[in-house]
């Protein structure tokens, strides 16, 4: 489904190179998580891939069922089915959280040459997903992600996503500044969306996500390239030996 | 010295132009404004407060021309609300367009020629009041020059509002249009406004809120292009008395909208708002000054500018707040959001604050659209353009939550939300 | 030091940030009005009173300029002549009588030249040690007890018209700098100040600067080489003392590129019944990568409660970042002078340039201050900031004026302006008005302003710990000037706390 090949990136403003040569391939229906140290790439890598401003791509490709995701606009890749849930999600004062949700349903279901919903199917739709994933309707009409705790901006993100509906998910540190209850909470989401034609790319640090979300890879990321794969065992390595040991094997 | 004598110079060429001399009650208000026309001469902008807006245009005594505007199919403003219309062709009242003036209890200052009216307390003095300490000459040129305006007295609470639409039908139409509002104690009135109102249109509103009335204000200018507009609010609050208005303009070559405020009761609340939206060649000017001169009162100024194309917009509010006026609430916010290279965004938010227990403040900021949230937008799939207008819509919002009721504001908003979509295509 | 102080009463109120310990007990040793009032009875030598084309002369004369610097000189007298005193400031004083007035007093002890502070009259040096400026090299200016060192400050000591001596001469110039009388410097280094002289305030830049340019006497001649910090804080001091007599001087600073240099600027004069006149020029240039910092105390003469005398203080300060880096910092602290029209600007042209302005002003009595900056931003990412802090008390008149303008050339620049005002009883005003103009988008400008009173809780809260009011108020104004007073380098810091307290005398009750 996602295939990277050989990515190099650089930051547009000082030309420091973060990417170095990333291959990877992610099948329909698998999880992936990408672990790695701090400053190794991970969040670049996620950025990248959803067309943030600020990175050149200096070589290689990035591939969704085949389409070039790098000459597109991030619209284009939402639209092709795209997603990322934000390691920080933008506060967007004055727009409420229910028209953000309902123009991006819209525009995605437009693009693709699908009818819009109408306001009472989303709405239904709406407060079925919302109530899975405990956001309550003072959520949805306050301003989008303004004044949410932390754990509400990542649950907003996973209502994001299951409305959404994308075949390419990528998580980037859903896990960072969660307690165990909103983790847990956040994970059953993501499970629930698990499915044949889905696949996921779970970036993160520490292997604790990953004890409620099951990968099928694991990858291990340093300083802008994937330097081991392997299955679940690869995350527990981690967490017993730190990113040191794996390291100083590898190179 | 020799900049004064063009002033006044100017003041006398455009008087001579003008037909001063009317019959009536109001002929007295009349000529004392042409007198302190006179001695003050037409803005220059080498004033003080005409820094930021080049006033030629307006002062000229020749008429300017402009092109005529089709809206195309766009339905008129305010359409779903149940309101009394009374219509203005390019400063001329229109009867056939419009309901019957008298069943809202609306006089026509051109009908109104007896030589004793209620109105003669305010016609010209609120504006006369207003001219100190910043001169205002344009507004008492219109005192002086008024072809046509409504004199309506509120004594209840009003039935429903009333809406005066202004057309723009010939390219050269020079109008000059005065209002009198007076809202009797306890009173209640909304008065709606729009359209471009003619090539060039210099109106003045003076209002006169009794204490504990209650006055409403909704403006929209129109997207006509060429036209150009000077328009004065002058009103006076009574104790516990409350004042609010908004007005949204789109286009136009050249606007100043001015708006004087007198708090002069104690517990008085004014709040004044603009939102603005322009692209190309517009220059929107909004100046505003706040008189606090009683105590406790409350006062709000939120103006909000989205500027793109070389469109240049301009604010200067002041907020006075006088010797003993204790336990002011003054606040005031001007923000623009420049959506390209070529757009000016030019302010000075004063205070001049004379009473030490009051609370007042003022922000301002100027910057392009916040590009996280725009690509935020964007990775959840919102075309650039269609999150754009969602973050102008957004930026927006607090000038536009200033109308209090409901299905005006969203009346307002829906047109705002019409025009930035077809800037969409 | 801890900024809460525990209370047993039932509501705990917190002080303003930034009140501790420190800043209470120098406020409970403030005693007295304003002290430097004396005057020192010295012989004194005065051009004839009233200014035409041979004053200017004379000046020049008596100052040994060449002839170049003459004719600057009468080509800005001439230009004067056709100006007209600005009135836009919110100040309200009677005409100024520009020929009923000295433009030229110095101490006749002073007409052979002191060839080293030792040759000075002791009269002079001993007024100096009573302000707390020792013209001694041993010894430093205003120790702060805690500080590990005392550090050096090299001073120039402008009595009236004359430069009396400048310290630590021989110890700057081995580090290449030059610091001396501007006299001196249009005599010894006539290459830099040629180059350099008008050239951030051209003679015709307003009415004051444009006489000041005519008849300056005296001032300080700053020059850092490239890449040189300069080793020591350098400091003029300006002292009033003739009477009816104006002081006109004139400052000029060059920092080359990557050099750096921290001066400080103290002002005061004696008590006298008539008003008098002081319109001072201070010019900066600043190259590549290069830092300056200008620290102002101005503490001239207020005048009395009535609004009988003081000094009508008229000066144009201005800091021109011409190269890429280079920075500015403007701090202030204004608490003297009956009348102070003052805008330190800061022109940012060099991409990444960046300009500073943190001030306090203190108006009380009879006193009218139209004070504030101007950031021009010219350059590419460049940065300014501008901290403002007014407070207005007795029947004083209080105005912040502003100006930030983003030309459109000035792409992806940042101001953020904090102006608050604070007034104390109501018959003074505060007052803002600030110009801001943005031609560009990518430029990011933001401005915020507050009046208010002084927080009756928090004076409650000092007094129930035994302050009498004047103390309590003296020490929540100190609060709510923490964020300037901090940027003061220490020596000021300390001297400018305990002025806001006798600055605020009698503004209570």
């Amino acid at each position: 489904m996602l295939e990277i090949k050989n990515l190099h990136v650089k930051l547009e403003e000082d030309d420091k190179v973060i990417l170095k040569g990333v291959d990877l391939t992610v099948e329909a229906g698998k999880v992936h998580a990408i672990m790695g140290p701090n400053g190794s790439g991970k969040s670049t890598l996620s950025y990248v891939l959803s067309g943030r401003d600020g990175y050149e791509v200096t070589d290689g490709s990035a591939t969704l069922d085949g389409e070039e995701l790098l000459d597109m606009e991030p619209e284009e890749r939402a639209a092709a089915g795209l997603f990322l849930a934000f390691q920080y999600p933008v506060e967007i004062p004055g727009v409420g959280n229910m028209t953000f949700l309902r123009t991006a349903v819209n525009a995605q279901r437009k693009a693709r040459g699908e009818e819009e919903m109408s306001a009472g199917e989303f709405l239904k739709v709406v407060r079925e997903k919302a109530k899975q994933l405990k956001i309550d309707a003072e959520m949805m009409k306050r301003p989008v992600n303004v004044g949410f705790s932390g754990g509400e901006k990542k649950r907003n993100e996973i209502l994001q996503m299951a409305m959404l509906e994308p075949k390419m998910c990528i998580l980037d540190e859903t896990d960072s500044g969660l307690d165990v209850d909103a983790m847990k909470l956040v994970a059953d989401g993501v499970n629930a969306l698990r499915d044949e034609g889905r696949a996921f790319l779970v970036i993160t640090h520490y292997q604790r996500l990953l004890d409620h979300i099951k990968p099928d890879v694991v990858h291990i990321m340093a300083d802008g390239r994937i330097v081991k794969t392997g299955g679940p065992e690869l995350a527990l390595e981690v967490e017993h030996n730190g990113y040191a040991g794996i390291l100083a094997e590898v190179l | 010295m020799a900049v004064l004598q063009a002033k006044l110079d100017a003041a006398e060429a455009r008087l001579a132009a003008l037909d001063v001399a009317h019959a009536g009650w109001s002929a007295a208000a009349r000529k004392d404004a042409a007198t302190r026309l006179r001695a003050m001469g037409l803005p220059v902008k080498r004033d003080e407060y005409w820094r930021y807006t080049d006033p030629t245009s307006l002062t000229v005594a020749a008429p300017v021309t402009a092109a005529l505007f089709d809206a195309g199919d766009e339905a008129p403003l305010f359409n779903g609300i149940d309101r009394v219309r009374l219509v203005f062709v390019d400063g001329v009242f229109d009867p056939t367009q419009s309901d019957d003036p008298t069943t809202a209890g609306v006089e026509l200052l051109s009908a109104s020629t007896a030589d004793i009216h209620w109105a003669q307390g305010l016609y010209g003095v609120l504006e006369a009041r207003g001219q100190t300490p910043v001169a205002r000459p344009l507004a008492a040129l219109n005192t002086a020059a008024a072809t046509e305006g409504v004199l309506i007295r509120v004594t209840g609470k009003a039935d429903k509002p009333i809406n005066l639409i202004y057309l723009h039908k010939s390219e050269h139409s020079d109008a000059i249009l005065h209002h009198v509002v007076k809202l009797e104690e306890g009173a209640e009135l909304t008065l709606l406004e729009n359209g471009p109102g003619a090539a060039r249109f210099n109106k003045v509103l003076e209002v006169d809120v009794a204490d504990g009335a209650r006055f409403h204000h909704i403006r929209a200018q129109g997207r006509d292009h060429e036209r150009r507009a000077a328009t004065h609010i002058f009103a006076r609050l009574g104790a516990k008395s409350l004042f609010k208005s908004f007005t949204l303009t789109a286009n136009g070559v050249l606007t100043r909208n001015e708006a004087v405020l007198e708090l002069t009761g104690d517990d008085a609340v004014a709040h004044v708002a603009g939102a603005a939206v322009g692209d190309g060649n517009f220059h929107h000017d909004d100046t505003v000054f706040v008189t606090h001169a009683a105590e406790r009162c409350e006062s709000r100024q939120v103006f909000k500018k989205v500027l793109k194309n070389g469109a240049v917009g301009v604010f200067q509010g002041k907020i006075l707040v006088k010797p003993g006026a204790q336990k002011t609430d003054g606040y005031q916010i001007s923000q623009s959001l420049l959506l390209d290279e070529d757009s000016q965004f030019l302010a000075k938010p004063e205070l001049e604050i004379y009473a030490d227990d009051v609370k007042c403040s003022h922000g301002s900021t100027s910057g392009a659209i916040d590009e996280t949230a725009l690509y935020y937008l964007r990775s959840r799939g919102v075309p650039l353009r269609q999150a754009q207008s969602l973050l102008v819509l957004a930026f927006l919002a607090e000038a536009i939550s200033e109308i209090e009721d409901e299905a005006i504001a969203e009346d307002i908003r829906a047109r705002l939300e019409g025009w930035l979509a077809r800037h969409d295509r | 030091m801890g900024n809460v102080v525990e209370l047993d009463v039932e509501d705990q109120i917190e002080v303003r940030e930034g009140v501790d310990r420190e800043t209470i007990e120098t406020v409970q040793a403030m005693a007295g009005k304003y002290k430097h009032g004396w005057e020192t009875e010295i012989e004194t030598e005065y051009a004839p009173k009233g200014l035409n084309e041979d004053i200017v002369r004379l000046i020049s004369d008596k100052n040994g300029e060449p002839e170049w610097m003459l004719e600057w000189r009468l080509a800005a007298y001439r230009r004067w002549l056709t100006m007209e005193e600005p009135r836009w400031a919110m100040l309200n004083y009677p005409e100024i009588d520009y020929q009923d007035q000295y433009y030229y007093a110095k101490p006749k002890s002073m007409g052979a030249k002191p060839k080293s502070l030792d040759e000075v009259d002791p009269k002079l040096l001993a007024t100096y040690e009573k302000l707390g400026i020792p013209l001694k090299e041993q010894m430093l200016l205003a120790g702060v007890e805690g500080a590990d060192e005392p550090r050096k400050v090299a001073v120039d000591a402008v009595f009236d018209s004359v430069s009396v001596g400048t310290t630590f001469k021989e110890e700057l110039k081995k580090a290449g700098v030059i610091f001396c009388a501007i006299s001196e410097a249009i005599r010894e280094y006539p290459e830099l100040v040629k180059k350099y002289l008008g050239s951030v305030v051209p003679q015709s830049d307003n009415f004051f600067a444009t006489l000041n340019s005519a008849v300056f006497s005296d001032g300080s001649f700053v020059y850092i080489p490239e890449g040189v910090r300069c080793p020591m804080e350098l400091s003029t001091y300006f002292r009033i003392n003739a009477e009816n007599t104006g002081q006109f001087e004139r400052t000029l600073i060059v920092a080359e590129k990557g050099s750096y240099v921290s001066y400080l600027e103290g002002c005061t004069a004696p008590k006298r019944d008539t008003h008098q006149l002081h319109a001072a020029v201070v010019e900066i240039v600043i190259l590549e990568d290069a830092e300056v910092k200008y620290s102002t105390v101005q503490n001239w003469y207020p005048g009395d409660e009535e609004g009988k005398g003081g000094i009508y203080n008229f000066v144009t300060k201005r800091a021109d970042c011409r190269g890429a880096r280079s920075k500015v910092m403007w701090t202030q602290v204004e608490t003297g002078s009956a009348i102070t029209w003052k805008y330190p600007s800061c022109i940012l042209r060099g991409d990444d340039s960046q300009g500073e302005f943190y001030s306090i002003a203190i108006a009380n009595n009879a006193q009218q201050a139209d004070t504030g900056t101007k950031m021009i931003h010219l350059g590419k990412n460049t940065k300014s900031r501008i901290v403002s802090k007014g407070i207005s008390a007795g029947r004083a008149q209080n105005t912040y004026r502003g100006l930030v303008t983003m030309h459109p050339k000035a792409t992806n620049s940042r101001n953020y302006t904090q102006c608050d005002s604070l007034l104390i009883g109501d018959k003074c005003g505060a007052h803002t008005v600030p110009y801001i103009e943005v031609k560009n988008n990518s430029s990011r400008v933001e401005h915020e302003a507050t009046t208010s009173k002084v927080d009756d809780d928090q004076l409650f809260y000092c007094r129930s710990r035994g302050m009498d009011e004047e103390e309590a108020v003296a020490l929540v104004v100190n609060g709510f000037c923490k964020e300037v007073l901090q940027a003061l380098p220490m020596e000021f810091a300390m001297e400018a706390q305990s002025l806001v307290a006798i600055s605020l005398e009698g503004s209570v009750g």
